[in-house]
C-alpha cells in the first residue's frame, strides 16, 4: 500500500532529506537497504543528538546507593541533575581556570574525601569525567584509586567526555562497562555477589529506564507471572541487587540500544541467555508475555493474563481507533524504541508515513523496516530542517519526537506527542491507554482548529 | 498527599526520594556536618545557581533577528542549552553544533567548523551567526579568531561576495570554565558590539537597550517605559518576540521568529545617546565599549526592579534624552504606591531571602527592602566584585543586615536558612526543593522559571512589573499562612 499524496515515495529517495545526507534515509521498498546510521553528525545541522556524558547520566543516573560527581566545570553537572524528568542530586567539582592549567586532580581527591565523609551510607562513588578534564588529561583513574583507599567507599571512575563517539549511545555503552567492570557480581566483604543458585524465575531487566512510572507497569505484570526481577537497568537497580545480576536466567532486553551490549557480554561471561522484548503497544505487550511464558514455563499464566489484560481495555481501545484510525504520523525517537512504538501506533490504526531515530543502529533499523508499510520515510538522525520540510511536504496530522522539536512543529500548526513521554505510564495494557489517550488529546485539541480558521482569513 | 510514592507535582520527586535524600526540619532532624557547609571550605559544589559561559552567549545569539549561535564543542553542550531554553520557554531554539567528535580534540576543531559554519548559511540563510566556544575547544587551544576568517573567506568564494559577505560572524570566546552564562551573555554584548557597531558619525537620537537576560516579559514592558516616555531606542538582544512568539502558520522555511535586534541596529549603535545595560554584569563591558570607543555614555545598572530603580532609570532616560516623563507612567508609579500601602500589613517585618543572578537579586532585594521585608539571606550563584558591598549597602539603608553570599551554592544556602527564621523565599524554580523542605513560600522569578508556565510573559521590571511581583509576594504569603476564616479583613 502506497502512501496518499507523498511526493516522491516511489522512488527510495526520501524527499525531505538534506542532500549531503541523502544516505541516511530512504523509502521503505523491496531491494533499497537501511539508511546509513551510526555516523557522525553533519557540522552545522541542529541535531536532536546529544553527548556521551549525556548519555552515561541518563544510564547511570538512578542507580541506588552511589553518589554522583560530575568532574568538570559546573555546567555538566547543572544540565545533568534532571534526568528523565526526575530530580538527582548531583555534585562537582566545578572546575575554574586554574584547575584547567594545573590540573584538577587534587580538588578531585578533596571532593570524593568529603563526599565519602558526608554521606557515608552510600556504597559507592561515581566520578563522570567530561570533556574538559577529557582534555586536559587528569589522571582520573589513579585518583579514584586513591581515594578508594583513603574512604573505603568504591570509587568508580565513568569516562565520558562528550566528544567521544557521534551521540549519546556512546555513554550507554560507557555505563554498560562501568556496570561490567565495577558492580556486577561485585559485593564487598561479606554481601551477596559470589555464584550462586538463581531463582526459576529470576531475570534481569536490561534497558528500562522507568519514564513516568513506566517500569511500575511492567513490574506489575511480571509479578502476575511469578517473576522476579533482580535488577532493572536502570529503573531500579543498586549496588546490592547489581552484585546479584550475574546469578538469573535469563537477561530481558526492553531498549538495545541500551541493554544489548549488556545481554551479550553477560551471555559471555556468565552463560546468561538473553531475549528481546517490549512492552509498548498491544500486540507487543501480548507477544512479549507469551515468549516470556515459554522461556520460564509459564505458558498457562501468560495467556491467562494477556487475555485479561486485552479484555480490560477492548471497549476503550475500540473508541480511541475509531477516532485516531487514517491519522498520518511522523515519527521520530531517540534509539530503539522506534521498532516496538512503530507497532503501538499501527494498533491503533494510524498511518506511520515517516520514521526515524537520531542514533539507531542498523538492527534498530532493520527491526523498524519490517514494521514500515512500502513508501515509508525511515530516516535517521532527522535534523530540525528536514523536519520542518517533512511537516511541509508530508502535512501529517501528528508528529511523535524528542522535546526540543515540540514547540517548532506547534509553530507551524502541527500536533506534538512528546518521548520520553510526558504523563503516562505508556507501558503494558494500561499504559497503552495513556498513550493512546495522549495521542488523542493532541490531535483533538481545539485550538489547532482556530489557529487553521485564523490562517485561512 | 496520599502515599510517599506519589510524585510531588514539583519535577516529579517523590516523597520517598526526599525522604532518603532530606532530613526534614524535624526535632529529630541531624544537621550536616558544620565544616563543609560554606561553600569555600568545599572542593564540591552541590546544587549549583549558576550555568555555564556558552549558555549567556547562546541567549545573546539568538536574541538577534535571522541570529543562530553555532557551538564549537560536542552536541551536549547544544543540546543540554536547547533543552533548557525549551523548558523556560516553550519555544524552539534553534542552536547549530559543530559536531566536535574525538579526532577534532586531538587534531583541532578547524575542518568541522569551517564545514560546519558553510553547511549552516547555505542551508538556513541567517545574518548573523554567533560564534560560541566551549570547554574543549578552548582547552585544544583553536585559534579560533584565525577560523574564523577561513570560515568567512569559504564562505565568499563559495557563495559569491554579496551572500558570503551578508552574514556576519561575531565569535565570542566562553570558555565554560572560566564563569557563568552572566559572563558569557557580557561577552557577547562585548562581542557584538565589537564585530558590529560602526560609523559614528549620523546621531540617530535613539538609546541603547542592553537588558541581560530579562525574560520576554521584561523586555516588553521595558518598551512600554520608552514608549511612553517617547523615546526610541535599539535593544540589543531583543528576546522578546523570539522567546515568545505568536502560533501563525504557515511561514516559510527556514523558520525564523519574527523578533530580534537587527544587524543593522546594533551597527547605529554607536550613533545613539547613551546606552542604558539594565544589568550591570549581564551587558555592563558592551555598554562600557561603545562609552570607551565611540564616548557614548554608559549607564549599568541597577536593573529598574522597584520604585526607586524605576524611577532611577526613568530620570536618567529624561536627562539624556531631555523628555519629562508622562502622566501615564508617574500614575503606573502612584498606583504601585498604593498597592504597597494597601498591603504593607502583609509584606511589613517579614523575613525573606533570596538567590539567583547577581544583578537581578540585587534589584529585588531593594524592592523587597521598599515593602518593608527584611532580607535575611541573599545569595548570587554566580562571584561578582561588587555584589556584597552591593547588597550591604542598600539593605544598610534600610537598616538590615542580611546573610550575603557571593557565589555560592544553594546546599550551602539551604543549611544556613535551616539556622535562621525565613518567611518567604525569592528566588527560581531550584528553590523549590528548600521552600518544600522548610515549609515556605516560593515566590518564583528570574532566569531558570521552568516548573511553572507563563512566568516568561509577566515583567517584574517597571511599576507594573513591580505590582504583579507585589501580588505573587502577598498571594504567596496568603496561601501559606492566611487563615481562611479571616476573609473579611484581607
Ligand atoms: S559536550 Fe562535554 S562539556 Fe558539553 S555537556 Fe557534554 S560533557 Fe559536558
Amino acid at each position: 500500500m502506497a502512501i496518499k499524496n507523498t511526493p516522491a515515495a516511489g522512488s527510495g529517495r526520501v524527499p525531505f532529506i538534506d542532500p549531503a545526507r541523502a544516505d541516511h534515509g530512504v523509502c521503505v521498498g523491496p531491494g533499497r537497504q537501511i539508511p546509513a546510521c551510526d555516523q557522525r553528525t553533519l557540522p552545522g545541522a541542529m541535531s536532536q543528538r546529544s553527548c556521551a556524558y549525556y548519555g552515561a547520566r541518563w544510564f547511570l543516573a538512578q542507580l541506588r546507593q552511589v553518589l554522583h560527581l560530575v568532574h568538570g566545570p559546573v555546567s555538566c553537572a547543572y544540565y545533568g541533575e534532571t534526568v528523565r524528568k526526575k530530580w538527582y542530586p548531583v555534585f562537582s567539582t566545578d572546575l575554574t581556570e586554574n584547575e584547567i592549567i594545573f590540573g584538577g586532580e587534587a580538588k578531585l581527591l578533596s571532593a570524593l574525601r568529603e563526599l565519602a565523609a558526608r554521606f557515608p551510607d552510600h556504597r559507592a562513588l561515581l566520578v563522570y569525567v567530561t570533556c574538559a578534564p577529557g582534555i586536559t588529561g587528569d589522571d582520573v583513574d589513579r585518583v579514584c584509586r586513591r581515594a578508594e583507599r583513603d574512604t573505603g567507599m568504591r570509587c568508580v571512575p565513568v569516562h565520558c567526555p562528550g566528544f567521544l563517539g557521534y551521540h549519546q549511545a556512546a555513554g550507554h555503552e560507557i555505563g554498560t562497562r562501568v556496570f561490567l567492570e565495577h558492580f556486577i557480581g561485585r559485593g564487598g566483604p561479606g554481601e551477596p555477589g559470589g555464584p550462586g543458585e538463581p531463582g526459576p524465575r529470576d531475570i534481569n531487566l536490561l534497558g528500562e529506564f522507568d519514564v513516568m512510572g513506566d517500569y511500575r507497569v511492567i513490574k506489575g505484570l511480571f509479578r502476575r507471572l511469578g517473576v522476579n526481577v533482580v535488577n532493572a537497568v536502570t529503573a531500579d537497580a543498586s549496588v546490592e541487587s547489581l552484585a546479584r545480576a550475574h546469578r538469573v536466567r535469563l537477561n530481558l532486553i526492553h531498549c538495545r540500544r541500551t541493554g544489548g551490549l549488556l545481554a551479550e557480554e553477560m551471555e559471555d561471561r556468565y552463560g546468561i541467555e538473553y531475549r528481546k522484548s517490549s512492552f509498548f503497544g498491544l500486540t507487543e505487550t501480548s507477544a512479549s508475555l507469551r515468549r516470556l511464558g515459554e522461556w520460564l514455563d509459564c505458558r498457562a499464566e501468560a495467556e491467562a493474563l494477556i487475555a485479561e489484560g486485552e479484555a480490560a481495555v477492548a471497549g476503550d481501545l475500540d473508541r480511541y481507533r475509531r477516532e485516531l484510525a487514517g491519522k498520518r504520523v511522523g515519527l521520530f525517537f531517540g534509539g530503539s524504541r522506534l521498532g516496538s512504538m512503530l507497532k503501538g501506533y499501527r494498533d491503533l490504526g494510524l498511518e506511520v508515513v515517516a520514521a526515524g531515530s537520531q542514533f539507531g543502529c542498523q538492527n534498530d533499523y532493520r527491526e523498524a523496516w519490517t514494521g514500515l508499510n512500502p513508501g515509508t520515510a525511515l530516516v535517521d538522525d532527522a535534523n530540525e530542517e528536514e523536519v520542518l520540510r517533512f511537516i511541509r511536504q508530508y502535512r501529517p496530522d501528528v508528529i511523535a519526537g524528542g522535546t526540543r522539536e515540540k514547540w517548532l512543529a506547534h509553530k507551524f500548526g502541527v500536533p506534538f506527542t512528546v518521548f520520553p513521554q510526558e504523563s503516562g505510564p505508556y507501558a503494558g495494557y494500561s499504559g497503552f491507554l495513556n498513550f493512546a489517550r495522549d495521542i488523542l488529546a493532541a490531535l483533538k485539541a481545539p485550538v489547532w482548529r482556530i489557529v487553521k480558521g485564523e490562517s485561512r482569513n | 498527599m496520599s502515599s510517599i510514592d506519589e510524585p510531588i507535582p514539583i519535577e516529579g520527586v517523590t516523597y520517598r526520594q526526599l525522604e532518603i535524600e532530606k532530613k526534614p526540619l524535624t526535632p529529630g532532624y541531624v544537621p550536616r556536618d558544620p565544616a563543609l557547609v560554606p561553600k569555600a571550605n568545599r572542593a564540591a559544589v552541590v546544587n549549583p545557581v549558576r550555568t555555564c559561559m556558552p549558555f549567556g552567549a547562546m541567549f545573546a545569539g539568538l536574541g538577534m533577528h535571522r541570529g543562530l549561535p553555532f557551538v564549537q564543542g560536542a552536541q551536549g553542550c547544544t543540546t543540554y542549552v536547547r533543552y533548557t531554553f525549551c523548558r523556560i520557554f516553550q519555544e524552539p531554539a534553534s542552536i547549530a553544533n559543530a559536531s566536535f567528535h574525538e579526532d577534532a580534540a586531538v587534531f583541532g576543531g578547524r575542518k568541522n567548523f569551517t564545514e560546519g559554519i558553510r553547511n549552516l548559511v547555505v542551508r538556513y540563510k541567517p545574518r548573523v551567526v554567533t560564534v560560541v566556544t566551549t570547554c574543549s575547544s578552548e582547552i585544544i587551544g583553536d585559534d579560533m579568531a584565525s577560523f574564523v576568517k577561513v570560515a568567512k573567506k569559504r564562505l565568499v568564494s563559495e557563495l559569491g561576495p554579496e551572500d558570503g559577505n551578508r552574514v556576519r560572524l561575531v565569535l565570542v570566546s566562553t570558555p565554560s570554565f572560566a564563569g557563568s552564562h552572566v559572563a558569557g551573555y557580557d561577552r557577547a554584548s562585548r562581542a557584538f558590539l565589537e564585530t558590529l557597531a560602526a560609523d559614528h558619525s549620523r546621531p540617530n537620537n535613539r538609546v541603547n537597550i542592553i537588558p541581560g537576560m530579562l525574560m520576554p516579559g521584561d523586555v516588553r514592558e521595558i518598551k512600554h517605559l520608552l514608549a511612553e516616555m517617547g523615546v526610541a531606542a535599539h535593544v540589543l538582544f531583543d528576546i522578546s518576540d523570539v522567546f515568545d512568539t505568536p502560533l501563525m502558520p504557515p511561514q516559510t522555511l527556514p523558520y525564523y521568529p519574527e523578533g530580534g535586534t537587527r544587524v543593522e541596529e546594533v551597527e547605529d549603535m554607536a550613533n545613539s545617546m547613551a546606552t542604558f545595560a539594565l544589568c550591570p554584569n549581564e551587558g555592563g563591558l558592551g555598554a562600557r565599549y561603545l562609552e570607551q570607543k565611540f564616548e557614548i555614555p554608559a549607564f549599568a545598572g541597577p536593573v529598574p526592579v522597584g520604585v526607586r530603580n524605576t524611577d532611577l532609570f526613568l530620570e536618567r532616560l529624561a536627562r539624556v534624552t531631555g523628555r519629562e516623563a508622562p502622566k501615564t507612567l508617574r500614575d503606573e508609579r502612584g498606583r504601585l504606591l498604593d498597592f504597597m500601602a494597601d498591603t504593607l500589613h502583609h509584606t511589613m517585618m517579614k523575613k525573606v531571602a533570596l538567590f539567583g543572578d547577581p544583578d537581578l537579586v540585587t534589584g529585588l532585594t531593594r524592592f523587597v527592602c521598599e515593602l518593608g521585608m527584611e532580607p535575611v539571606a541573599v545569595l548570587s550563584g554566580t562571584q561578582t566584585k561588587t555584589f556584597a558591598a552591593d547588597i550591604e549597602g542598600l539593605t544598610g539603608e534600610f537598616g538590615h543586615t542580611p546573610a550575603v553570599f557571593n557565589g555560592s551554592d544553594l546546599f550551602e544556602f539551604e543549611e544556613t536558612l535551616k539556622t535562621m527564621p525565613v518567611e518567604v523565599l525569592i528566588g527560581n524554580s531550584k528553590g523549590a526543593d528548600i521552600a518544600r523542605e522548610l515549609r515556605i513560600p516560593l515566590v518564583r522569578t528570574g532566569l531558570f522559571v521552568y516548573d511553572r508556565v507563563g512566568y516568561q510573559k509577566r515583567p517584574v521590571v517597571g511599576y507594573r512589573g513591580g505590582e504583579r511581583l507585589l501580588a505573587d509576594l502577598v498571594n504567596a504569603i496568603l496561601d501559606s499562612s492566611y487563615p481562611e476564616e479571616r476573609t473579611q479583613q484581607l
